[in-house]
């Protein structure tokens, strides 16, 4: 028995000449997808967008319409993310600290907007607040515009960014318990002295993973926000929709120019997401949830 | 400041945790709540604490009712089992952190809070520690820092839940002594839970003893191993032998258990190890059983002897001293002549009639 024990130990350890080779063929395949599927296409949009020149690359961004877009997708970020990083925080704090009725039904509200398509959840919008929609007679009465406006985009991208913030903590909270928060109010701590000197500090690094993750997304949401925004140049126009009018006005310098804007913050959220995950350790606790899953 | 429990029930869902308990902790006195898990001992403290609520009784805190007040309000030092330290702060900053929480007006000032700290560090004997982290600690020390932490707001009660059972045995053994010291220091009063009975036995002024939800005993440690009150009891503070059988003297008046005569045809008799006496001739009076040398476990101060007895379904265990086992020259397969010094004799409510003890007499 421990005879064998050595043995099969000892051929984990040096693997046989056909197994290096197997080994080797594996992961040369998975490197070649992966340059075939993502870093080819990531080199092409930036070829393409600089196809013609920095000076043509410049002008295309600095078009009034593309800058208009740039300024949306900001915008729009910058409301969206804070609220999802509210309800995210209060969600996960409810579902990891307390038991109550619903609580199942409301973990399975959080996923939906990842179930749903984003075209649906757009059509849900405007079904709602559309001029024909439930809500759209009343609203247009009170001369407030939410479908082809940027209501609509905000409401559109905070839908489909719901799950990133919560999704991200409440795993992490439930995995650190909640002894902590105990032993503090214990101590005298009240409700407001224990988020932020207890909790805040404790989830931050997973916080602000969801964070990058919900940002990242909200910039880039192309389905929702194409069916709430109308297309209106320079005005209810993000960036990702921005590109594809530009493509399909056959402007292709211009169109790869923005979608470079895109790529670039794409990359930017990763090399983030990285630098986190090596100097707080969150990786280590997503891996362990990937290995359980 | 002493502690009344009245009459506390609790369920989750169909499960009891715990049902109509009271008992009453003395000011400065350290009790033990003792049980197995699931007995309730746990979520008893945690009421205590105010972090559970009951669904019927009363908590009473040196006299006055204290069952609807926050836990925060009740001035009571918590000792965790994991510990619970706060992972980002200092261990300097975790013990100085319920006096920097308090409200400003009653808050210490930065150079008595540094004192206290101080202080404190001090008393669990980790001076040069105050800059590292929880996660740079040993278990043991980490414990040690949660205790300073629980004592720096001068709590009114200290309670302690399973505080050493994550602790290796060596260091469990030193915690549990040098808690004892620190208690004999301050005289807080103090619950502690665990379901280590010898350590409740050990460190404790009293033992409650706990068992599905009710109280089973509650008295001194000797009192509670001398006299216990119910075959749980018996059977929790340490090894016994189990004699099932039927008296076949009138003996209903040393049975425990208040049962009828009749019941009490069949009884449960306990001997602890100890009572047990071994001899290679038969006594005297000529009740005795033989039995049968199956393991010897020699390491120890006291030998400890496993023997079977024809008829008797478990081998029974019995304790001599060192002297005793070398007069004897006992190897494994010996046959021996057995008898109990003492039994204690309960009613077996399931009136199994089993095997016969003639050295009982019963």
């Amino acid at each position: 028995m421990s005879v064998g024990q050595t043995i099969s130990s000892s051929a984990m350890l040096r693997p046989s000449t056909a197994q290096k080779a197997g080994r080797v063929a594996l992961i040369l395949l998975a490197l070649l997808l992966l340059a075939g599927f993502l870093v080819l296409p990531v080199i092409a949009v930036f070829t393409q967008a600089l196809s013609q020149g920095w000076k043509m690359y410049r002008d295309s961004i600095h078009q009034e319409d593309v800058l208009s877009a740039l300024r949306l997708t900001g915008l729009v970020a910058c409301i969206a993310v804070p609220l999802n990083v509210a309800f995210g925080i209060a969600a996960s704090w409810a579902i990891t600290r307390f038991e109550f009725h619903g609580k199942n039904l409301l973990i399975t509200l959080i996923d939906i907007p990842l179930a749903v398509s984003p075209v649906v959840a757009g059509l849900m919008y405007v079904e709602v607040f559309g001029l024909h929609g439930w809500l759209g007679p009343w609203l247009s009465e009170h001369n407030l515009h939410v479908i082809f406006a940027v209501p609509g985009i905000v409401l559109a991208t905070v839908f489909v960014t719901f799950p990133f913030v919560a999704r991200e903590l409440i795993p992490f909270m439930q995995a650190q318990g909640s002894d902590e928060e105990v032993a503090a109010v214990v101590l005298g701590a009240n409700g407001w002295s224990v988020f932020w000197r207890i909790t805040l500090p404790n989830i931050k690094w997973a916080l602000l993973y969801g964070t990058i993750l919900a940002a990242s997304r909200s910039i880039g949401e192309f389905g929702a926000v194409s069916v709430v925004s109308g297309h209106i140049r320079g005005q209810t126009t993000t960036l990702p929709l921005q590109v594809e009018m530009l493509y399909n006005e056959y402007n292709f310098t211009a169109a790869f120019a923005a979608a470079s804007l895109l790529t670039l913050a794409a990359i930017v959220t990763l090399i983030l997401k990285k630098i986190i995950e090596v100097t707080s350790g969150v990786h280590r606790h997503v891996d362990e949830e990937e290995v359980q899953s | 400041m002493s502690i009344q429990v009245e009459q506390i029930s609790k369920t989750y869902g169909s499960f009891t945790a715990l049902d109509d308990v009271s008992l009453t902790i003395d000011g400065g006195e350290l009790v033990a709540l003792l049980g197995p898990s699931g007995s309730g001992k746990t979520t008893l403290l945690r009421m205590i604490a105010g972090l559970e609520a009951p669904d019927s009784g009363s908590i009473l805190l040196h006299g006055e009712e204290a069952t609807e007040q926050s836990a925060s309000k009740r001035g009571i030092g918590f000792v965790f089992q994991h510990y619970a330290l706060f992972r980002h702060m200092t261990i300097w900053e975790n013990i100085a952190f319920g006096l920097r929480v308090q409200a400003r007006r009653l808050r210490p000032s930065r150079k008595e809070i540094r004192e206290r700290v101080q202080e404190l560090l001090h008393l669990v004997q980790l001076d040069s520690y105050a800059g590292m982290y929880p996660e740079q600690l040993s278990g043991g020390q980490r414990q040690r820092v949660a205790l300073a932490r629980a004592l720096a707001v001068r709590p009114n009660v200290l309670l302690l839940d399973e505080p050493f059972s994550a602790l290796d045995a060596k260091v469990r053994k030193d915690l549990r002594d040098w808690l004892r010291r620190i208690h004999d220091e301050l005289h807080v009063t103090t619950v502690l839970v665990t379901h280590d009975q010898e350590e409740a036995l050990e460190v404790a002024d009293r033992v409650a003893i706990l068992n599905q939800g009710k109280l089973e005993q509650i008295g001194t440690p000797q009192s509670i191993y001398d006299n216990p009150a119910s075959p749980f009891v018996y059977n929790f503070l340490g090894n016994v032998n189990l004699f099932h059988g039927r008296l076949l003297a009138d003996l209903s008046s040393q049975v425990h258990g208040g049962g009828t005569k009749e019941s009490a045809q069949s009884a449960i008799g306990f001997v602890r190890p100890h009572e047990l006496e071994v001899s290679r001739d038969l006594p005297p009076d000529n009740k005795a059983v033989v039995a049968t040398v199956e393991r010897i476990h020699a390491a120890g101060p006291q030998i400890r002897l496993e023997l079977s007895i024809a008829g008797n379904g478990k081998p029974v265990t019995a304790e001599l001293s060192r002297k005793q086992f070398e007069e004897l020259a006992l190897v494994t397969g010996d046959e021996l002549f057995v008898w109990p010094q003492s039994m204690r004799l309960f009613d077996d409510p399931k009136a199994e009639a089993l095997l016969l003890d003639q050295g009982a007499g019963i």
